[in-house]
């Protein structure tokens, strides 16, 4: 179990950005995309998203099984949403294309353009949103969201968590190993309830040592006066021209397509 | 007081909580199984620590926990922490719902009623938590019926069983340290 950030883009011209950049994008990516219905919409989004990602310069063996899950996740959720199921609300009338034998759910042109749409939503979204796992220098996050306007001890927080992840990753694999020794094996198959009990002596020791140990940190931090007074972060962080061009291109993105589907263009489903 | 200043209830000891709790949610929230006979659905075994650390350290550090720690193993997966942001905000409910629902319960002398109580609590708080996830109507474009079915029981059934089984047990167990503690 790999869980540690991993900063693969940090030669790229992403990587290179203020922090702040990387993650705003996602933020003002999600406003463009949020409301768009129509497939021609979401596609022009997707070509923002596409340069974005490359820009992160992230290799694609090192995060291949990272997008085989989210194609494969979001392929699974639109088509049992919208194929299999008639889950997805699609109002627009076209002509129906076939029966799904067993769930007797209609598919038709819209529901097919609609289900594209929302696949195309997410996998954009994951396309934004991979710059931050691995662009963004782990350590550049507290001072990050604290530039952004997040008071300083929820930003630190933010800092703290990805400082602890490695800790915490660590901590379970020696208390699995441990429990191993005692006789301990995950139940990987059969009721549920059983498989959940089965985790007990993994979930409980790690979490309690993490707690305890919690508690020294906390003592650490009150004795060296942490909150004492305003916090100020070694890293200065500073917006370049490259930084102003990148968030007002996103920014017009999402301006331009909250006014489109504010004004109906792009909230319809499109039929082709 | 400028919008960088901290309110004086966030203590260095929630600060340290708070992190902790979303660091060990991240890293065990990777661990999860499917429940046989569904298709998406599945038990995550660390949900049970974002009530837990609700009830224990207050709303902040359980809202904390289940936001932070949700968007993390989003992040790690490779979605980007905002594309189910409002299931991250849902599970955030959860814990700081936990804190408001369990105050009851640690006050509570008798043990077993004790136990109980957090295992209602911390199931109440779910159920109320994951009503957030009536957004993807609007995200999604489900209908009513498919939230209904398709999300919100389903979440609830496999949150439910981690948050009643763990819990308690959780709870149990840090009770005799905290008081140790003197916290």
């Amino acid at each position: 179990m790999d869980v540690t950030p991993r900063y693969l883009g940090g030669d790229s011209f992403l990587g290179r950005r203020d922090p702040r950049v990387l993650l705003l994008v996602p933020l003002l990516y999600l406003v463009a995309v949020a409301g768009v219905g129509d497939l021609r919409g979401v596609a022009f989004c997707a070509l923002f998203a596409f340069v974005y990602y490359r820009a992160a310069g992230i290799p694609w063996r090192e995060v291949r099984k990272n997008w085989i899950f989210v194609l494969g996740f979001t392929a699974i959720l639109v088509v049992v949403n919208s194929i299999l199921t008639d889950a997805l609300t699609v109002t627009a009338r076209s002509p129906e294309l076939f029966t799904v034998p067993l769930t007797g759910s209609v598919v038709s042109m819209a529901t097919l353009s609609y289900s594209l749409t929302i696949f195309i939503r997410y996998v954009t979204l994951a396309m934004v949103g991979f710059p931050v796992a691995f662009a963004v220098a782990p350590n550049d996050m507290g001072v990050a969201f604290a530039r952004l306007g997040v008071p300083q001890r929820l930003a630190y927080a933010v800092d703290l968590t990805f400082r602890f992840i490695p800790s915490v990753a660590a901590s379970v694999r020696e208390t699995i190993d441990a429990q191993r020794i005692r006789g301990f094996e995950h139940k990987r198959k059969g009721n549920p309830l059983v498989r959940l009990k089965s985790l007990k002596p993994v979930v409980i020791p790690v979490t309690v040592n993490a707690l305890v140990e919690a508690e020294d940190t906390a003592n650490a931090m009150d004795l060296r006066g942490f909150g004492g007074g305003r916090r100020t972060w070694l890293r200065e962080l500073s917006f370049g021209p490259a930084d102003y061009l990148v968030v007002a291109g996103f920014l017009l993105l999402a301006a331009g397509m909250t006014a489109a589907e504010v004004l109906g263009f792009s909230e319809e489903v499109w039929i082709p | 007081m400028s919008a960088t200043d901290t309110p004086r209830v966030l203590s260095s000891r929630i600060v340290v909580f708070s992190a902790v709790g979303a660091a060990l949610y991240a890293v065990l929230g990777l661990v999860s199984f499917a429940i046989p006979g569904t298709q998406l659905v599945a038990v995550r075994p660390a949900f049970a620590l974002v009530p837990f650390i609700g009830k224990r350290f207050g709303p902040i550090a359980g809202f904390f926990t289940g936001f932070v720690g949700n968007c993390m193993i989003d992040q790690l997966q490779g979605f980007g922490f905002l594309a189910f942001w409002n299931w991250s905000v849902a599970v955030g409910l959860v814990g700081a719902f936990s804190a408001v629902l369990g105050a009851k319960a640690l006050r509570h002398s008798n043990e077993v009623a004790r136990i109980a109580l957090t295992a209602v609590g911390a199931l109440v708080a779910t159920a109320a938590g994951l009503l957030f996830v009536i957004t993807d109507m609007f995200i999604q474009g489900i209908s009513f019926e498919t939230f209904l079915v398709g999300n919100y029981f389903p979440a609830l059934i496999s949150n439910g069983l981690a948050v009643v089984i763990l819990v308690p047990v959780l709870d149990a167990v840090w009770e005799p340290l905290s008081r140790q503690a003197g916290r």
